[in-house]
């Protein structure tokens, strides 16, 4: 099934950007243009979810809130470039479920669609009822396992490891900085140093090579790593 | 009094030199005709000048009195100064000069608001544009650009941060509200938050707070402060692999919060003026990516949450900056 999903924001540009990215997800978005008549057009498309901006001309979110509150429970997401507590606590008590702040990360925007679709409509959406797995000429990342298969090896994965395979697999063939895997390392408890994606790195290699995957991480000096496809399937 | 003394001494001496002047006047004329008539004389004449500054002073006492004590505030200056017809006159001057002024005051306050609405709403307006690079930057991952793009995204939003918290400060009286906040979640959430700038200056947080310390405060100013600091720290801290301590301790002042770095140090000449708005110091014309509002901006959220804060630094060898937290 595919969920329909309003978009209301009244910049255009950000509008398109999340408009095309969840489409990529196998939503069906519909931006609306016409701020006067907002609950109008919630009435007459029927939208799943709504995405709403709180900065919009003559009325603000907050009021479009309320409106559609009235005739439906439909879940809503408030997007906002205003930070305060008062904001967010304003929203929420308005009716909105979840709220995200400008700038916001597109799967932060995703996940946050996929948990009030979820939550409202039971469903799980398609892609995720299956278990997430990268693949990359045969070799195969199951993240939440977290396991690495190779023709018919494997091999199990630490969390970091993990994070790094998943994300030299995704980049590959292009070599990826030391801050962005440092940055996906880090823990928001424990942070990460230096030594801490060095010796993931080695612990990785030689995982790479218990099913027969060999030389295939490199270092870029002075940049960071690259992961060339030097196995083959057979 | 002195006021009244001073101001009637003229009186006195006019009466004194015309009583001379008549004395002189009268004896050539023909003179006293007994020593009594001359005491009696001097008596009528100083018994009249008394009565005739007592008579002064008492009508007037409200107007010395007010002309003795400074007014602290404004409206000090508006309680009566008597009903003489001097009095009154100085009365209507104060009443109008303070209306008069209340007005300008008035129109300053309005613009000051229209300004501060302006900031508001204009750095809102800024973060939209932010956002929008922030998105296409997320579809380029990869590229070699999106990094140093991104880097400079960041740059801007602290100066936009920068000015909205500053803006922000000049109606501080409405935005704050001191509760019981945890000290390391707090100082946890603003490392995450500046994640990039540690992984980039290749700089390491050590967080030495235990997860229970709390301390009475406002928990969007603290974060601001918390904030400041850090990127200070980052800032200041040059070659790769040194750490920032943030840690907190008890003292007899109170609970005390320090973040510490390993950084380039503050010069001894600039150190005291480092709370100063726009001082930048030698660093600032080092290091460039300044604005001198940084500290000044702690120093004074710090002065309205009641907390203190030092500053000890040593060129070469590092800066600790600690919060103090009373009672």
């Amino acid at each position: 099934m595919e969920y329909k999903i309003m978009l209301v924001e009244d910049d255009a540009s950000i509008a398109k950007l999340i408009s095309s990215h969840i489409e990529k997800y196998g939503y069906k978005p519909t931006i609306v243009s016409d701020f006067d008549r907002i609950l109008d057009v919630f009435i007459e498309e029927k939208p799943h979810l709504v995405l709403l901006d709180i900065n919009l001309p003559k009325y603000d979110g907050f009021y479009w809130c309320r409106k559609i509150r009235q005739v439906s429970n439909v879940p809503i997401i408030m997007i906002s470039a205003r930070d305060s507590e008062m904001d967010q606590v304003m929203g929420i008590e308005s009716g909105a479920d979840d709220y995200i702040t400008k700038p916001f990360y597109y799967d932060v925007v995703i996940a946050k669609i996929k948990s009030q679709l979820r939550r409202c409509y039971g469903a799980y959406v398609p892609g995720v009822s299956e278990e997430r797995k990268i693949e990359l000429e045969g070799l195969t990342l199951y993240p939440e396992r977290p396991e690495l298969h190779f023709n018919n090896n494997f091999t199990v994965l630490t969390k970091k490891e993990a994070v790094l395979a998943e994300t030299l697999m995704r980049m590959s063939p292009r070599a990826v900085s030391r801050d962005v895997l440092m940055e996906k390392l880090w823990d928001d408890q424990v942070f990460i140093e230096e030594n801490t994606l060095n010796v993931n790195v080695a612990r990785l290699r030689k995982k790479f090579q218990e099913i027969g995957v060999d030389d295939a991480l490199e270092t870029v000096r002075g940049y960071g790593y690259r992961l060339n496809v030097t196995w083959r399937k057979y | 009094m002195k006021i009244f003394l001073y101001d009637h001494i003229s009186f006195v001496l006019l009466y004194l030199f015309n009583m001379l002047f008549l004395f002189i006047f009268y004896r050539n004329l023909g003179g006293f005709e007994t020593l009594e008539n001359v005491y009696y004389f001097i008596f009528l004449s100083s018994f009249l000048l008394g009565v005739f500054l007592l008579y002064r002073y008492f009508s007037n006492k409200r107007l010395y009195n007010k002309l003795n004590k400074m007014p602290f505030k404004l409206e000090d200056t508006l309680s009566s100064a008597g009903t003489t017809p001097i009095s009154e006159g100085i009365n209507r001057l104060l009443k109008t000069q303070y209306n008069l002024y209340q007005e300008q005051i008035q129109l300053y306050k309005l613009k000051q608001a229209e300004h501060l609405t302006f900031i508001n709403q204009w750095v809102h307006q800024m973060k939209t544009p932010i956002s929008v690079i922030h998105l296409i930057l997320q579809e380029n991952e990869g590229e070699p650009y999106v990094e140093k793009v991104r880097q400079e995204l960041e740059r801007i939003s602290r100066g936009l941060n920068m000015a909205l918290n500053m803006a922000r400060l000049t109606s501080f009286e409405h935005d704050f509200a001191v509760e019981t906040v945890l000290l390391h979640s707090i100082v946890t959430e603003v490392i995450n938050e500046q994640k990039r700038y540690f992984i980039r200056k290749r700089v390491y947080p050590e967080v030495r707070i235990d997860s229970n310390v709390t301390v009475k405060s406002d928990k969007k100013w603290l974060k601001f402060i918390v904030e400041q600091l850090l990127v200070n720290a980052i800032k200041y801290t040059e070659g790769e692999n040194k750490k920032v301590i943030v840690s907190a301790c008890d003292s007899e002042k109170g609970k005390v919060l320090e973040v510490k770095d390993r950084g380039v140090g503050i010069p001894k000449q600039d150190i005291r003026r480092v709370f100063e708005p726009f001082y930048t110091g030698e660093n600032g014309r080092k290091f460039g990516e300044s604005t001198g509002m940084g500290l000044y901006l702690v120093s004074e959220v710090c002065k309205k949450l009641g907390h203190r804060i030092e500053i000890e630094s040593k060129p070469g060898e590092g800066t600790s900056v600690r919060i103090i937290f009373s009672g």
